[in-house]
């Protein structure tokens, strides 16, 4: 076992340089507008996209309009992302969940943020330098087992964030609680989270 | 706030949903550009990219990816007769299926649909002031001076792609889309380039957003709802771009 365990730990360093190599190969024919690129790029992410933002609308046409929108987007935005450093994996996924959320809260009559607001947070820039993206979506087969850690109430704090757009505020409002009582719980969900998710990563 | 104590606070923060003082508070530690803030914003970044591909995998329909695609002119590979014959019959029975099953659509997801569209608009609009904004554009009219069909103009720019303004369409019978194409040489065979719709008074923009390599005409004919890898209808617009 000690002797194998090197030769694991090889392996899967291996596997993760090969695999971000290729996602920044598919980066920089992004970047370069070459269109032959997207059947790739759609076969890699199109399901997880799909996957989130029919987890969101729960409506199977709508979530086919909101992931064309959000391939046109990435396609459109690719001219600033840097294909060596950046983490395309994340950057879909949060196009992605913006197109959603933004839908879900035209659909409910909420108060849409601006688009100006959405642009700041999806702005290719920001998803570079990540150390291990393109074992995201590993890590997330993981993090489920994390949710089983996390408390009713926190577990729904968070799913209102992430997958329906709630501010603290609205959901003090919504689960009708203090706001103080709202924020502990995602503060303390939160850290269950990211603590769960680092020991992933040493442990992978 | 010391950097600290705004630690846990960097993942709604990236999720556009942080308010008032907290939010102010996190944009100027950010734009002072303190290296912990800015490790905490990536960290943060990770998490929520972990929690966002973390929802329950469902694979899409296979004809979004058709469209999603059509959308970047690209085409799937051909399928020979029998294949085409054998999708021809599918294609019958899917617009069969999807013209009741679109009986049965009620208002709401009408709306929610015109959202997106116009959400869509927004961008694609964007998009099309940045073509018609290059001096190198090309600028091509078709169909001046004629009453009824279809009449625009086509701006070209080599790397940006095409844009289409058409007023004069004809109305379209349910289960019927537009369809663009682009004939890439005097001999060449037409390529998908974009599905669209008309609004109320027959007028529509389709934009391909890609760079040509070479062009020689744009098309439009009226085609199935999913869009056909090659035109099936004698096209209702045919324009020779004059451009290299």
């Amino acid at each position: 076992m000690r002797k194998l365990l090197p030769a694991l730990l090889a392996f899967a360093i291996l596997q993760a340089t090969l695999r971000f190599k290729d996602d920044s190969d598919l980066a920089r024919r992004l970047r370069a507008r070459d269109p032959h690129v997207m059947p790739k790029l759609y076969d890699r992410y199109g399901r997880a996209a799909y996957s989130l933002i029919y987890r969101v609308v729960r409506d199977a046409g709508a979530a086919e309009d909101l992931v064309q929108e959000t391939f046109l987007r990435v396609w459109n935005r690719a001219q600033s992302f840097d294909p060596e450093r950046g983490a395309l994996g994340p950057w879909i996924l949060t196009v992605a969940r913006n197109r959603a959320i933004d839908h879900l809260r035209s659909v409910e009559g909420r108060i849409a943020a601006s688009a100006l607001e959405l642009d700041r947070i999806e702005t290719p820039a920001l998803f570079s330098s990540f150390e291990d993206s393109a074992l995201t979506i590993d890590r997330a087969r993981r993090l489920k087992d994390a949710f089983t850690k996390l408390t009713p109430a926190q577990k729904e704090v968070i799913e209102l964030a992430y997958y329906e757009g709630l501010s603290q505020t609205e959901m003090a409002i919504r689960l009708k609680q203090p706001l103080g009582t709202v924020k502990t719980w995602v503060r303390t969900a939160l850290k269950v989270l990211r603590e769960q998710l680092s020991e992933a990563a040493v442990a992978s | 706030m010391s950097c600290d104590e705004l630690q846990d606070l960097f993942e709604l923060y990236s999720l556009a949903l942080l308010e008032g003082e907290e939010r102010s508070e996190v944009e100027a530690h950010l734009t002072r550009g303190c290296e912990t803030c800015q490790k905490n914003l990536k960290d943060a970044l990770a998490v929520n990219a972990a929690i966002l591909a973390s929802v329950p995998q469902t694979a899409p329909p296979a004809r979004l990816r058709r469209r999603v695609l059509a959308g970047f002119g690209i085409e799937r590979p051909g399928w020979g007769w029998l294949g085409a014959f054998a999708a021809a019959l599918m294609l019958v029975v899917a617009l069969w299926l999807s013209v009741q099953e679109r009986r049965r659509e009620n208002e709401l997801a009408d709306a929610r649909r015109d959202a997106i569209q116009a959400r869509a608009e927004r961008d694609r609009l964007a998009q099309a002031f940045q073509i018609l904004n290059q001096p190198e554009t090309k600028r091509v009219i078709f169909g001046e001076g004629q009453p009824s069909p279809p009449r625009g103009n086509i701006f070209v720019h080599s790397k940006l792609g095409i844009l289409l303004i058409a007023s004069n369409l004809p109305a379209l019978p349910a289960g019927r889309t537009y369809e663009m194409w682009v004939i890439p040489t005097k001999a060449g065979a037409p390529r998908p380039a974009g599905l669209f719709q008309s609004d109320a008074r027959g007028s529509a923009i389709n934009l391909l957003p890609v760079p040509l390599d070479s062009l020689y005409a744009v098309a439009v004919s009226v085609e199935p709802e999913a869009g056909s890898p090659a035109p099936t209808t004698t096209p209702i617009i045919i324009a020779p771009v004059p451009v290299a």
